[in-house]
């Protein structure tokens, strides 16, 4: 028993139910607010600050605009303005002040469907280089836009003329650790991921697993690249070995079945990167620790370098509801303070103790 | 016959009776002695020794110990009296039957007594040890809550902490930064002072954006040091696209959209195909083995086919679908045999038959179905039906988009059948 109350606990802090479906939530930078965003049964976008007082949330603010909105991120702005980049239903992304939020800073219509994921770099004082945001879209494509360049995108990843297009549901940036070098991973609903060198504007690795890829993520954006974790359908995800590519083989990595249902979103613990939680169809969230190997490369029978992947543990799991749990998002400022928004239109505030003794 | 025995002796006191009997020589156990309240016996075969008892006893109480060669009897009596002898005088043998029959009755209904006692006891002792266990595990269970509860309380309490300090820090910032919008507004209208004497100074544009900017903001930041971190961003990136590929959809398509079902059937239906063997025992008897095998008739035929023995061919596939009719390819070889030797109608009908076999379509009988497709537009087309013709290249077509012969045969089908139209 002792070594059972030794491990992170995941305690419930605050809920609130909503009346609109949730799809994303996130912190707000810096504070105790959240960001909650979602489709009202209208058919509208409805976009909710929430603030975390005491054992509740109250609503600070709610926003209404013409499309239902999917995702959005705060990754690629500074920590003054903290201007808020969605995605929407109809293929456009948008950059919000929230102060007034009647206008956009920056819009444009960039995809021809659906907007499944979006991910920022460069802003809230974490990694050098230009602020960039990805965007993934059910089209096929991927773009990168800067903020400072209207209407076209900086980097456009489509598929060659002629081939039949997959849906891109996840995106993330990652070795953004100088001004120059940046990487996109995207993932698809046929288990292709795909790995972008922006530097050279390249396809720098792709592969495949099998099941569609639900969400992908650096364990750090900011660094050269470490660590990846894509999940998947049917309850599988892979943690990749980044630090060595074998011009054959790829990266190395381990995979874990964690749980029968689809996993919907990784996220690391901003704080430290080897710990992660997955969010699960079936409504659990699993909270994974992943451990180094003690050689990280080694070499093949032919003398090239291979990476040699690790091995992962589950520190706790704990089931919060019967719909699946569709976002999630630790505090950059709390440690162990997070979010999760699922489809049984909750969002709920969740503290994981002890992580410093893991 | 039993063998009395008669040798006892006993004595007695007020509250019991001792009796003692020497039993010579035998092995007795305690099964060999019965006893009730009013009967005793003591039935070692062949001896027997009874004792219909002056008055009752205490049978559950009453002892009896077995030494060498003598039991003795340990009676407590039912009512202290001193007893006349130790038996009923005057019992009658229809008497002593019934008290026989009595105490044996009596007997059974003791030992059913004790069995129901003892389970209704176990049942008892049962129960109690679940409750116990029940117990055991509710305290566990409150503990554990216990603890999740403490640990509960003091996160929440942390948290509280952790978001009092955030809004200080808040304020704080707040409070400093109208303070530096004040000098900033100070500094303009020096500036603007100077600049009605002097030249524009090159910062005050920017100045101004700046300003207007950090409304709304929190900014603790100089003006300069602003200035300083625009132009360490570098420019945006020029614009380019990268192509990629996806995987290539072969036979076990991406899962959750694999046409699995689809497949397993087409699959299971060649190995029925395989299996099925319409025997017709009467006029193969005089064939050979292999010769009753559709495959080897096939590969007969096929040869025959690449020689040009089209009629030969033609008996071999025959005698191959007699055999086993599930087989689609043997009908798509004998429709190129019949197209062959110009029997038109006959390479139709086995086109068609093939078709039919080819279901469901997958990408596995791809090829097949090209194929049947074409032999049968062809003979449709050398019998003149050109629309039926023209549909069937269609369909080829649809199933293999890349054959340049097959378009190039669809697109003079195409023009035939417009110079006819046009003739009339």
């Amino acid at each position: 028993m002792a070594a059972g109350l030794d491990r992170p606990q995941v305690v419930s802090h605050a809920q609130q139910a909503l009346n609109y479906t949730l799809f994303d939530c996130k912190w707000v930078p810096r504070s105790a607010r959240l960001l909650c965003l979602g489709s009202a049964a209208r058919g509208s976008g409805l976009l909710q600050l929430y603030e975390l007082r005491g054992g509740r949330l109250a609503l600070l603010r709610e926003i209404e605009k013409a499309k239902p909105l999917k995702c959005g991120t705060f990754g690629a702005t500074s920590l003054q303005q903290r201007y808020f980049a969605t995605g929407d239903f109809g293929g456009n992304l948008n950059i919000w002040n929230l102060e007034a939020p009647e206008i956009p800073v920056y819009s444009v219509k960039g995809h021809k469907e659906i907007i499944n994921s979006i991910d920022g770099v460069g802003g809230l004082g974490i990694g050098e280089g230009a602020p960039e945001i990805v965007t993934g879209s059910r089209d096929g494509t991927v773009k990168v836009w800067d903020p400072r360049q209207k209407d076209m995108p900086v980097a456009n990843m489509e598929p060659v003329q002629g081939e039949s297009k997959r849906d891109c549901w996840t995106v993330a940036f990652g070795n953004a650790y100088n001004q120059e070098e940046r990487v996109v991973c995207a993932g698809y609903d046929n288990g292709d991921i795909k790995l972008f060198d922006l530097k050279t504007m390249s396809l720098r690795w792709e592969t495949n697993i099998k099941n569609g890829v639900c969400s992908v993520e650096f364990d750090r954006k900011d660094v050269n690249m470490n660590k990846l974790v894509a999940t998947s359908l049917e309850g599988k995800f892979h943690v990749f070995d980044m630090r060595t590519q074998h011009p054959t083989k790829g990266f190395a990595s381990v995979s874990e079945k964690a749980q029968k249902s689809t996993i919907w979103q990784v996220r690391h613990l901003p704080q430290n990167r080897d710990i992660f939680m997955t969010s699960g169809g079936a409504g659990s969230l699993h909270l994974w620790k992943y451990e180094y190997p003690s050689q990280r490369s080694k070499k093949d029978s032919e003398g090239a370098e291979m990476g040699v992947a690790g091995s992962l543990s589950l520190l706790q799991n704990v089931t919060l509801s019967t719909q699946p749990i569709s976002s999630l998002d630790w505090s950059p400022d709390k440690k162990g303070l997070c979010v999760c928004g699922a489809f049984d239109q909750t969002v709920r505030v969740l503290i994981v103790t002890k992580l410093n003794k893991v | 016959m039993p063998v009395w025995l008669r040798e006892h002796r006993w004595r007695q006191t007020a509250s019991a009776v001792y009796l003692s009997l020497p039993v010579r020589g035998l092995r007795v156990t305690p099964a060999n002695i019965f006893c009730t309240d009013r009967y005793l016996k003591v039935s070692i075969p062949p001896f027997l020794f009874e004792a219909i008892l002056y008055a009752p006893i205490d049978d559950t109480n009453s002892t009896a110990k077995i030494g060498n060669g003598i039991i003795f009897f340990t009676l407590y009596k039912k009512e202290a009296a001193v007893w006349d002898s130790l038996t009923l005088a005057n019992a009658n043998k229809e008497k002593l039957q019934y008290l026989r029959e009595n105490a044996v009755l009596k007997a059974h209904e003791k030992a059913k007594e004790e069995t129901e006692a003892k389970k209704l006891t176990k049942q008892e002792h049962k129960k109690y040890a679940l409750e116990a266990t029940m117990k055991l595990e509710e305290a566990e269970r409150k503990r554990i809550e216990d603890l999740k509860e403490k640990e509960r309380q003091k996160v929440t309490k942390e948290l509280e902490l952790w978001k009092k300090q955030q809004d200080a820090a808040e304020k704080q910032k707040r409070v400093q930064k109208e303070g530096e919008l004040h000098q900033e507004v100070e500094q303009l209208q020096e500036k603007k002072k100077e600049k009605n004497n002097k030249t524009s100074i090159p910062n005050e544009g920017t100045s101004e954006t700046r300003i207007k900017a950090t409304k709304g903001c929190r900014g603790s930041y100089s003006m300069f040091s602003e200035n300083l971190k625009e132009e360490q961003l570098p420019a945006p990136r020029s614009a380019a696209t990268i192509k990629i590929n996806f995987t290539s959809r072969v036979f076990p398509t991406a899962l959750r959209e694999s046409r699995v079902a689809e497949e397993k059937e087409w699959l299971r239906k060649q190995a029925e195909a395989r299996r099925t063997i319409s025997t017709d025992l009467s006029e193969l008897e005089d064939l050979k083995e292999e010769e009753k095998n559709p495959d080897w008739l096939k590969d007969k035929g096929n040869k025959m086919f690449a020689t040009g023995n089209y009629l030969a061919a033609v008996n071999a596939y025959n005698l191959a679908v007699r055999l086993n009719n599930k087989l689609p390819l043997l009908y798509l070889n004998r429709a190129a045999c019949h197209l062959k030797l110009r029997n038109l109608h006959k390479a139709i009908e086995d086109s068609s038959k093939a078709l039919e076999l080819l279901t469901p379509p997958v990408p596995d009988n791809e090829n097949a179905r090209v194929k049947a497709y074409v032999r049968r537009g062809t003979a449709f087309c050398q019998l003149e039906l050109y629309t039926e013709g023209l549909q069937d290249y269609e369909a080829a077509l649809k199933i293999d988009p890349k054959n340049k012969n097959i378009e190039k045969d669809a697109e003079k089908i195409r023009h035939l059948i417009q110079g006819t139209t046009q003739d009339c």
